[in-house]
């Protein structure tokens, strides 16, 4: 029974293994992960009435050990930024356990930070993505919002991992997600960027600094670090994230499913008009952008992912130094929940992109960043495939 | 002024592979309709797709039949263009890294010498839907089978290093040679399962200037091509020679009518790196895999029949221009068979017999042993030639063994000289007046007498000893 926070609500969820890790823990998905027979409509009218036809690789391990899909929330148009999201409410509503927020250009951590909850975003590549509709697939992953740091190790533990059908997983060694006793000297050393508060408003800077003397009473290291290219992940994010997302959003074009213009001339004209009359505006204005690189200034989309590999190594060469980077997860002036333009959209997801355009692991840790009741979140970036770390860092913190 | 043609060629060739390129969906297009689908082939949301290891495989052996460089490195890109038979907007092709550069094939030109045309590239990518369109009551519709979605195909460019129909054309026999021989495709031009698109252009002869090209397609022969080819060429002149500039564009080609007409240009778009399908790495010790795997390829098992068994260069080329064709034969003096006997009663009665059956080597019953069975029996003069014919015949009817036919028939040679003589005797008092021709010098009386022996003796006589025996009989 749908409602404001479910699109799709499971009448009696299920699972087949009762004895497994996650027995009886409430998850909650967005309706861009199939499951078989849901809804599968991933905020579009692109998918109106499309029905998943089989399980995402991460539902089959999730019901594998125990947990229970209570359902599926509301969420943006193809998880593009979070307009009408109502993924994190279910779990601050106390509906699951936790949640997987689709995390494209943060999206998970963002959501988590308005909620007061904690977010996880893993390494791209050791959580397959079989079955999840998404927009960009070089930047995007399932991330696992909780209440504690505690509850997400187990579910990592259970998603991470390979997928001989998922042909795009590179070949990596998956972290062991030790879920007893924490090893609490994993993350020592915490790097700030020299030019993160240079994004930020005085009193945003601020606030981030006062937050990072917590960090410091809590037995961290911090030490200031420079990255002088910070600025151009934003870039990089827009037009290598347009330029796939014009791509995957090509096969939308209502024959099979979807919405499907009423009166068109030709196969050409019903694809035009279906095609205007589907989309929301934040997503046709970014499949516009992904379409002018594509055709017009391909040179810019080259250009971008040289960049890229550029930014990848220059957080790579950072966090062979230090154990993470530390960042707020959002900032004041830009909600992500009423950005109603791409500009906007990027404004608001400034800080967590990074993380997506590098494949970094990335944790949001609530309370720590916080003004009068507005809480900033925080971010512990950190090495690749060092995601116990984090986890065991963040639940320290929270002692 | 005289002009020279400037020819290029764009050949698909869809692999013989089990499953398609990026699922396990059967590679069967020709089955009823979207039987063999899958969410990845529909290209449904959240599918991801999963790239065959027996494409890559087959299609590395083409490369290497094709005398390619295989690269290190090769990725796949979207090729992106909006058409119903390709529902998610864009094909997978290798289009900025292909699978292998750098190759050649030898062919003989039109003045009898060899000449080396050169590819530029060989690179793979998925097949689209058909597109069947039809009627309904008077509504046109457009219906869309997907078993040919994701088919695995190499497209092999060549460099524009043809200058006439004739030299394009053998380039696809070789070509299609080639790639037989290697095992990873029929190259049906008349089933589809190669097409070939030409890219031709004019200029003054003697000049080396390259001049705007016409791309023309829809060719379903090898002949086909060598037409389109004349006529977009004589078209090109006359433009040139009435004024009219030639403009880049698609002809296609009207087998009927024999011309080509220009095509409405389909919308293509960029192409761009594709995230979710890997990149290709190649290891030498993978390479060196494949490369054991390339059979002995046509031009040197044709040196080697010429060597080894003593075929004319003629016979030779013909017995290895297929590679079953090859080994069949192979196998037929294997037996013991002498290779000129073999060659000359493969090209001579079994494959025209073989042709009239619409069967191929594969699947006939008449296999090497029991053609060498009844070539060994002629050989030995058991038989003679007559009844060997017949006895093929047979051989194609059921599964008996040669000399069980040849005891069936009752077909048996008579070499037997004093049988042989007694008979010859007869036929000499029954034809006096052949006997006096012969004598009085007509020479083709001989061949009256042999026919006569050989009709007393029901056609088992041994011609070879009737003929000894009247020679000697008549004194000549």
């Amino acid at each position: 029974m749908p409602s404001d926070i479910f699109s799709h609500r499971e009448p009696s969820p299920s699972s087949h293994g009762k004895d497994g890790t996650l027995s009886g823990m409430k998850v909650a998905l967005q309706p861009n992960m199939s499951v078989r027979g849901w809804p599968t409509e991933a905020g579009s009218m692109a998918l109106k009435r499309f029905v998943a036809l089989e399980n995402a690789t991460v539902v089959e391990r999730l019901r594998g050990a125990g947990a229970l899909l209570v359902g599926s929330t509301r969420m943006s148009e193809l998880g593009f930024g979070l307009a009408g999201d109502s993924t994190a409410s279910a779990v601050s509503g106390g509906h699951a356990d936790c949640a997987l927020i689709t995390d494209t250009m943060g999206e998970s951590r963002i959501a988590a930070s308005m909620a007061g909850l904690w977010a996880f975003k893993p390494t791209y590549g050791i959580v397959s993505r079989l079955g999840l509709i998404g927009l960009v697939p070089s930047m995007e992953c399932y991330g696992v919002v909780a209440k504690k740091p505690q509850d997400i190790a187990p579910v990592m533990k259970v998603i991470a991992g390979r997928d001989e059908n998922d042909f795009s997983m590179p070949d990596l060694a998956i972290p062991d997600f030790h879920l007893d006793g924490e090893k609490e000297d994993a993350v020592k050393n915490i790097a700030v960027l020299k030019e993160c508060p240079e994004l930020l408003t005085a009193d945003e800077a601020a606030l981030f600094r006062s937050g990072l003397s917590r960090l410091e009473k809590a037995g961290f290291n911090l030490q200031e670090a420079s990255m002088a290219d910070f600025g151009l992940f934003r870039t990089v994010h827009q037009v290598v994230g347009s330029v796939e997302a014009s791509s995957s959003a090509g096969k939308y074009d209502g024959v099979r499913y979807g919405h499907r213009a009423s009166a068109a001339k030709n196969w050409n004209e019903m694809y035009l008009k279906s095609r205007a009359e589907a989309f929301g505006l934040p997503v046709k204005a970014y499949l516009f952008q992904g379409a002018y690189f594509q055709f017009e200034n391909f040179d810019a989309f080259e250009d971008a992912c040289r960049i890229r590999a550029r930014l990848v190594k220059a957080m790579d060469d950072l966090l062979a130094r230090v154990d993470a980077i530390a960042l707020p997860t959002r900032r004041k002036g830009y909600p992500a929940e009423k950005a109603a333009t791409v500009g906007q959209v990027y404004d608001a997801f400034l800080l967590t992109l990074a993380a997506n355009v590098t494949g970094l692991p990335a944790l949001q840790v609530p309370g720590i960043v916080s003004d009068d009741g507005f809480d900033f979140g925080l971010q512990l970036v950190g090495r690749r495939l060092s995601e116990p770390h984090l986890l065991s860092a963040g639940a320290l913190l929270r002692r | 002024m005289e002009y020279e043609s400037v020819i290029g060629v764009e050949i698909h060739v869809e692999l013989n592979c089990a499953t398609k390129m990026f699922c396990d969906c059967p590679n069967r297009p020709g089955d009823e309709p979207n039987r063999n689908t899958c969410p990845t082939c529909l290209w449904f949301p959240g599918a991801i797709p999963k790239f065959s290891r027996e494409a890559l495989e087959k299609a590395s052996m083409v490369c290497l039949g094709l005398n390619c460089q295989i690269q290190e490195r090769s990725a796949f890109d979207q090729k992106v263009y909006y058409y119903p038979d390709l529902p998610k907007g864009f094909q997978l092709s290798q289009a900025h890294k292909p699978l292998a550069r750098d190759g050649w094939l030898d062919i003989t030109g039109e003045d009898g010498k060899t000449k080396k045309l050169r590819i530029h590239h060989i690179h793979m990518e998925e097949d689209v839907a058909k597109l069947v369109h039809e009627t309904e009551g008077r509504t046109p519709i457009s219906l869309v089978d997907f078993n040919r979605a994701g088919v695995p195909l190499v497209e092999i460019v060549t460099e524009p290093d043809m200058r006439s129909p004739h030299d394009a054309m053998e380039f696809i026999r070789a070509l299609r040679t080639q790639i037989r021989y290697v095992g990873s495709s029929d190259c049906s031009m008349e089933s589809g399962t190669m097409r070939v698109d030409a890219n031709i252009s004019i200029r003054p002869k003697g000049t080396d200037q390259m001049n705007t090209k016409v791309e023309v397609k829809n060719m379903n022969s090898i002949r086909h091509v060598g037409d389109a080819i004349t006529y977009e060429i004589q078209r090109q002149i006359a433009c040139l020679q009435g004024g009219e500039p030639i403009i880049l564009h698609t002809r296609l080609w009207d087998p009927e009518k024999k011309v080509t007409t220009a095509m409405r240009s389909k919308f293509s778009g960029p192409c761009v790196p594709d995230p979710a399908v890997a990149q290709i790495l190649i290891s030498q010790a993978w390479l060196n895999e494949m490369q054991a795997r390339l059979p002995e390829m046509p031009a040197q098992k044709a040196e080697r029949f010429i060597r080894q068994f003593g075929l004319t260069r003629e016979e030779a080329l013909m017995m290895s221009a297929e590679r079953d064709l090859s080994e069949y034969v192979e196998t037929v003096i294997n037996h013991g068979i002498k290779p000129k006997t073999a060659t000359h009663w493969l090209a001579t009665q079994f494959l025209p017999a073989l042709r009239e059956r619409r069967q191929t080597i594969a699947d006939t019953t008449v296999n090497p042993d029991r053609f060498a069975g009844l070539l060994s029996m002629l050989e030995r003069d058991e038989i003679n030639a007559n009844a060997a014919r017949a006895v093929l015949n047979q051989l194609f009817e059921g599964d008996d063994s040669p000399a069980a036919l040849v005891e069936k028939a009752g077909v048996r040679q008579i070499s037997d000289a004093s049988a042989l003589e007694g008979l010859v005797e007869k036929v000499l008092a029954a034809n006096a007046s052949a006997v006096a021709d012969f004598r009085n010098g007509v020479a083709k009386a001989m061949g009256f007498l042999i026919g006569q022996a050989m009709q007393a003796s029901g056609g088992k006589a041994n011609p070879k000893l009737i003929r000894e025996i009247l020679t000697k009989k008549l004194g000549a």
